[in-house]
């Protein structure tokens, strides 16, 4: 085109100058800013803009920093406010700005990139602007994806880089989560969960809405990251103008090259500092207590800065505040230490008590007095996804609460596990971010070597696989056995949930997705919770149903705060439905949504009824999303009459048609021991639940092992639903011998006595 | 119909209980009605108190620690079997249909996904990642081995049948061990006798300043002490000690083989209770036992020094009489060459690895 030579020379006419208005005399030969000197400007976005100037895939990190110094915001029109200015100039400063230049040329070039950069480096905020101001968007119509492994990560990022560019979030930046999507038709950058891309790639196979996509965090090696690696290597041949870019925070950067056909690599070298690592010469006893004497070592004797310590969960890391907070206090007394904050930081923490970690740390107690430090008692959350600056002194007992789930038992348990080596690098990084650090490892150095692996097992190698083959045979992957992934998951977890797809009727004997499969890949749940949603109307009870599978959707409502957990088990009790936990979730719901209705003080009741309203709110939130995809493939929506016996019984048979694998019967009359069906596991009721009485057949939400095995959130059913209801996972031919199957047998003998005589009468 | 149910597996056998309920609950219902009376049915008497007792077996309330046993031994003994030899074994039970689907889709064993290409290590995984439970707050390093050892167990309850495969890479890991050793028990060796031969030379030049008869009869003798040497064997060095001691067993050995052989029947010191004196001197023995073997005086005496070196790891006792020789004889065992000083100019280092 002869224009582009133009806005080149333009361009580069002003390099010298910053003043955008010089910009518009040299501009006036290009005919599409033949209306720049109007207000009421023809292009796409309705007024003149310095975008306008640019090529697709030809900008430069000159033209692009023009653009963002300019008065007006290139994207909207509007004049940039003050505050746009303040964070621009600290942006400027990231260490990833240092190489637009280098990561444009590299882009342009491209189809596929690599992109290292540290926690800090600014990546997941910049590199998506880069990209958008390269990509121009509002010519194309197509957007910029960016993926985050959490939805909070999502939300917040989207909102910073909606500061960050003089936009409302939503409009042109926006983002799109499980259960909330906060997008418009203006949105142009759009941050997601990696599995809400997923979900959107299942209609959209060749995911052509996206001019880019940009995968970040990849090195956390999330489920939905790992399959849409594998999706994208493939589109990638399908559609050239298609970009992908892979963001890793660790160096081990190699095998996302190797994987994508030696894609280039492009490093932002981290502003780390050296930091010095620790050993203790023993193995330790109890690492909670060495941890908390580490910690107080640490404030004793080292110069200012602050602590950062890795625990496993919440409970533990309570514990450790609650002792590290006492011990403190005496050292103040006893030998004049300075003041220290403790604040511990896990998932389940409300976010306003999250954000608290970034409080400055404490004065000294008195003029001249020792410096105050504060001390951060996190999980892995702290580990490679939150920057806290101040960190100084890291401890590392060198555990981290893993969920692993295992094909041969169907157990899936949360355990405390020894991290890898590529964490331990991880989190003794934390300590040299803003000077030279020490990290206080509370193992051997022998055992550093010989006991921990060398990269923690990515997700796909720890989980059910069940949801992921649904949503694979819905995005048209026919061969699931050489499906490409990075790290292909072990052949007995593939074939179990091909197995439990088959049982749930979602796939066939040969393989291919049933009706009642495709239905249940639509709604973003696990396929058991799926099939039971979309089965509740033949139970007539698809509204109380709907409203299970939310609070079973969202974390558990109950609040049980240690200093009262009398009472919030009494508050509980108010609830309760004798038959069981899901009853009582579902009572407690009615009754929020009563209490909500009459116009109570929604906060106020669930405070005084130990109840989560966040989790609640939450809950209803994903109701209502759920109700409208049952509304749009004509599920029904009905109730049983409340009066009617039948109510509960109902429900209870209704869960079963999605969760007839999750049996567990009694061991024998006296024993509070149950045994999974066809698993043959022993279990025991999670002390959480309202059943008192001795049931021999409950249904169950999750089998979770922890330091023993529970089966959490158990209803009363009746065995011969289950002959009736699960025909063919309780074909009793199939069964191994024992009592579960003697119990069966009986049952159906009794049965089949029962219509005989009916038939005789 | 079979019984309805069998007694738990007891964990402990020391409750005197335990007795009657291993007796009376076998899988074969025939070994309970076989001592009385074989082909008739129990009675209802039997049968009342048959079920009286394993009601009170199922009913007895397990303690925490035999359950928490009974759970962990269950998961492993779930978690050590693979899901793919229940497939396809051939047992009477309908195949697993996700088999069936994975079999249909082209597997055939092995892992899934693609193979690496080549000159890339390929580390897809085969078996589910194990879980292990761990419980207490011991730190790294303490508990792993225990619970290694549990899972073996599992695993080897499980597969009795089955026979271990040898690990291939384990089996010549062993065979380069062995290998190596064998080489550097041969450079030991080799490494005491350089020793103890400067060591004889040193001795001869010593003696050179002294007359030459003298000389000659030290030669002589020291020719001698290649045989058998009445000097100490303590006042050996102790790297080349033992040589000197296996060669001289080995030459009491020898001489006393050889007296065997010459006498007429029996080992010239054994003493007969039956012969008289005559009957001695018939045979051509003398009167008094005055044949000995002249050894080293401490032969058979315990020598603590060279128990200890001997103990050492081959590689050691080889540095060992590296080191010897280069200090005593400024000799380098790797370049063969006998340095004029102590600085050993030329000499690359102490190792084998500094000669390559």
């Amino acid at each position: 085109m002869m224009a582009d030579k133009g806005i080149k020379r333009s361009s580069m006419d002003n390099e010298s100058s910053s003043d955008p208005k010089r910009a518009k005399t040299d501009a006036k030969y290009n005919k599409y800013l033949a209306h720049y000197d109007d207000n009421d400007a023809q292009n796409g976005n309705g007024f003149s803009s310095p975008l306008d100037q640019l090529q697709r895939h030809k900008t430069t990190a000159e033209q692009a920093a023009k653009c963002e110094d300019s008065d007006l915001n290139p994207w909207t029109g509007q004049p940039h406010s003050q505050q746009y200015f303040n964070i621009l100039q600290t942006r400027r400063n990231l260490p990833v700005c240092q190489q637009r230049k280098e990561f444009l040329e590299m882009y342009h070039k491209t189809q596929i990139l690599v992109f290292v950069g540290e926690t800090g480096s600014g990546k997941t905020t910049q590199i998506p602007q880069y990209v958008l101001y390269d990509e121009l968007p509002h010519q194309t119509g197509k957007l910029i994806a960016c993926t985050q492994p959490r939805r909070v990560a999502a939300m917040s990022v989207a909102q910073r880089v909606a500061n960050e560019l003089d936009v409302e979030l939503g409009q042109e930046v926006g983002y799109s989560i499980r259960f909330e999507n906060k997008t418009g038709p203006k949105t142009m950058l759009k941050y997601m969960t990696d599995g809400q891309l997923l979900r959107e790639s299942m209609h959209d196979h060749e995911m052509s809405r996206y001019s880019t996509i940009i995968l970040d965090e990849a090195h956390e090696r999330t489920l939905a990251t790992d399959i849409l690696m594998a999706l994208l290597k493939q589109i990638a041949e399908r559609r050239k103008d298609l970009k992908i870019i892979v963001m890793s925070a660790t160096l081990d950067a190699q095998k996302f090259q190797t994987y994508f056909f030696g894609a280039p690599l492009l490093a932002v070298p981290g502003r780390t500092h050296p930091v010095e690592i620790f050993y203790t010469p023993e193995p330790e006893r109890d690492y909670v207590e060495a941890a908390v004497r580490t910690v107080l070592q640490i404030h004793a004797t080292e110069p200012e800065g602050d602590v950062l310590l890795f625990l496993t969960g919440e409970e533990e890391i309570e514990d450790a505040c609650r002792r590290i907070n006492l011990e403190v206090d005496d050292m103040i007394q006893e030998s004049d230490a300075g003041p220290m904050r403790v604040y511990p930081l896990y998932g389940t923490l409300p976010p306003a008590q999250q954000q608290r970690i970034f409080d400055k740390a404490p004065e000294p107690l008195r003029k001249g007095g020792r410096p105050g430090r504060k001390c951060i008692v996190a999980t892995n959350i702290a580990e490679t996804s939150l920057t806290i600056d101040g960190i100084v002194y890291v401890v590392d007992p060198g555990f981290s609460k893993q969920k692993i789930y295992n094909p041969r038992s169907r157990v899936e348990s949360l355990l405390v596990s020894p991290i890898s080596k590529a964490s331990a690098q991880q989190r003794a990084g934390r300590a040299g971010r803003t000077r030279p650090g020490k990290c206080f490892r509370l193992y051997t150095e022998k055992a550093f070597k010989k006991e921990l692996i060398e990269q923690t097992y990515p997700e796909i190698l720890r989980s059910n696989l069940a949801n992921t083959v649904l949503e694979l045979k819905k995005l048209g992957v026919e061969d699931l056995v050489h499906f490409d992934l990075m790290d292909p998951p072990a052949p007995e977890t593939m074939m179990r949930a091909l197995e439990e797809l088959n049982y749930l009727a979602c796939l066939d004997d040969d393989g291919e997705l049933t009706e009642l499969g495709s239905r249940a890949s639509e709604f973003p749940l696990d396929p058991a919770l799926a099939v039971m949603l979309i089965s509740s109307p033949e139970f007539y009870c698809s509204n109380e149903i709907l409203s299970i599978t939310s609070l079973l959707s969202v974390p558990s409502i109950w609040v049980r705060p240690n200093n009262a957990r009398k009472r919030a088990d009494e508050m509980k009790q108010q609830f309760a439905h004798p038959d069981g936990d899901h009853l009582t979730l579902l009572n407690a719901y009615h009754a929020f949504k009563g209490a909500e209705q009459s116009g109570a003080d929604v906060k106020q009741w669930c405070h005084e009824h130990f109840l989560s309203p966040r989790h609640l709110m939450s809950a209803d939130n994903v109701r209502a999303q759920l109700k409208r995809i049952m509304e749009t493939h004509d599920i029904e929506l009905i109730s049983t009459p409340f009066q009617d016996k039948n109510y509960y019984t109902n429900i209870r048979r209704a869960l079963l048609a999605g969760f007839f694998m999750q049996i567990a019967m009694r061991e024998s009359s006296n024993s509070k021991v149950y045994k999974t069906v066809k698993d043959d596991q022993l279990v025991m009721i999670h002390p959480s639940t309202v059943i008192t009485s001795p049931y021999d057949w409950v249904v169950y939400n999750e089998f979770v092992l922890t330091t023993k095995q529970y089966v959490r959130t158990v209803t009363n059913i009746r065995p011969e639903w289950l002959l009736e209801i699960a025909p063919v996972y309780y074909d009793l031919e199939a069964f191994d011998k024992g009592e579960i199957k003697s119990a069966l047998t009986r049952i159906t003998d009794k049965i089949r006595r029962r219509q005989a005589m009916k038939g005789g009468a | 119909m079979d019984p309805p149910t069998k007694a738990q597996p007891q964990s402990n056998d020391s409750d005197s209980e335990d007795d009657y309920m291993k007796m009376t609950f076998t899988d074969d219902p025939s070994s309970l009605t076989s001592t009385s009376r074989p082909s008739q049915p129990e009675t209802s008497l039997q049968r009342r108190q048959r079920e009286r007792r394993e009601a009170e077996a199922r009913s007895r309330v397990k303690s925490k620690a035999e359950l928490a046993a009974e759970v962990e031994a269950r998961r492993e003994a779930a978690h050590a079997t693979s899901l793919l030899t229940l497939a396809s074994s051939s047992s009477s039970k309908p195949k697993s249909k996700g088999f069936a689907m994975m079999a249909k889709m082209g597997f055939t064993g092995g892992a899934l996904g693609t193979a690496a290409k080549e000159g890339v290590k390929d580390d897809r995984v085969v078996e589910p990642i194990r879980i292990a439970v761990k419980d207490g707050r011991e730190g790294i390093g303490l508990e792993s081995e225990r619970k290694r050892k549990l899972h073996e167990a599992a695993k080897t309850a499980g597969e009795a049948t089955k026979r271990a495969r040898v690990d291939e890479g384990e089996y010549r890991e062993r065979m380069r061990r062995e290998r190596e050793e064998a080489r550097l028990e041969r450079q030991v060796s080799a490494a005491q006798k350089v020793a103890e031969g400067m060591d004889d030379e040193r001795t001869e030049r010593d003696a050179a300043d002294e007359g030459r008869e003298e000389r000659e009869e030290k030669r002589r003798e020291a020719r001698k002490g290649r045989g058998i040497s009445s000097r100490p064997l303590k006042s050996l060095p102790v790297v080349y000690r033992g040589l000197v001691k296996a060669r001289e067993e080995a030459e009491r050995d020898r001489r006393m083989r050889h007296d065997l052989e010459q006498s007429l029947s029996r080992l010239p010191t054994y003493e007969d209770d039956d012969e008289d004196d005559d009957d001695k001197q018939a045979m051509g023995k003398p009167q008094t036992q005055s044949t000995t073997y002249v050894t080293a005086d401490d032969l058979d005496d315990e020598d603590v020094e060279l128990n200890e070196f001997n103990a050492l790891p081959m590689a050691e006792r080889l540095q060992r009489l590296v080191e010897y020789l280069r200090a005593d004889h400024h000799y380098c065992f790797w370049c063969k060459f006998v340095y004029p000083d102590a600085e050993m100019d030329g000499c690359p280092g102490l190792t084998e690895e500094d000669h390559d």
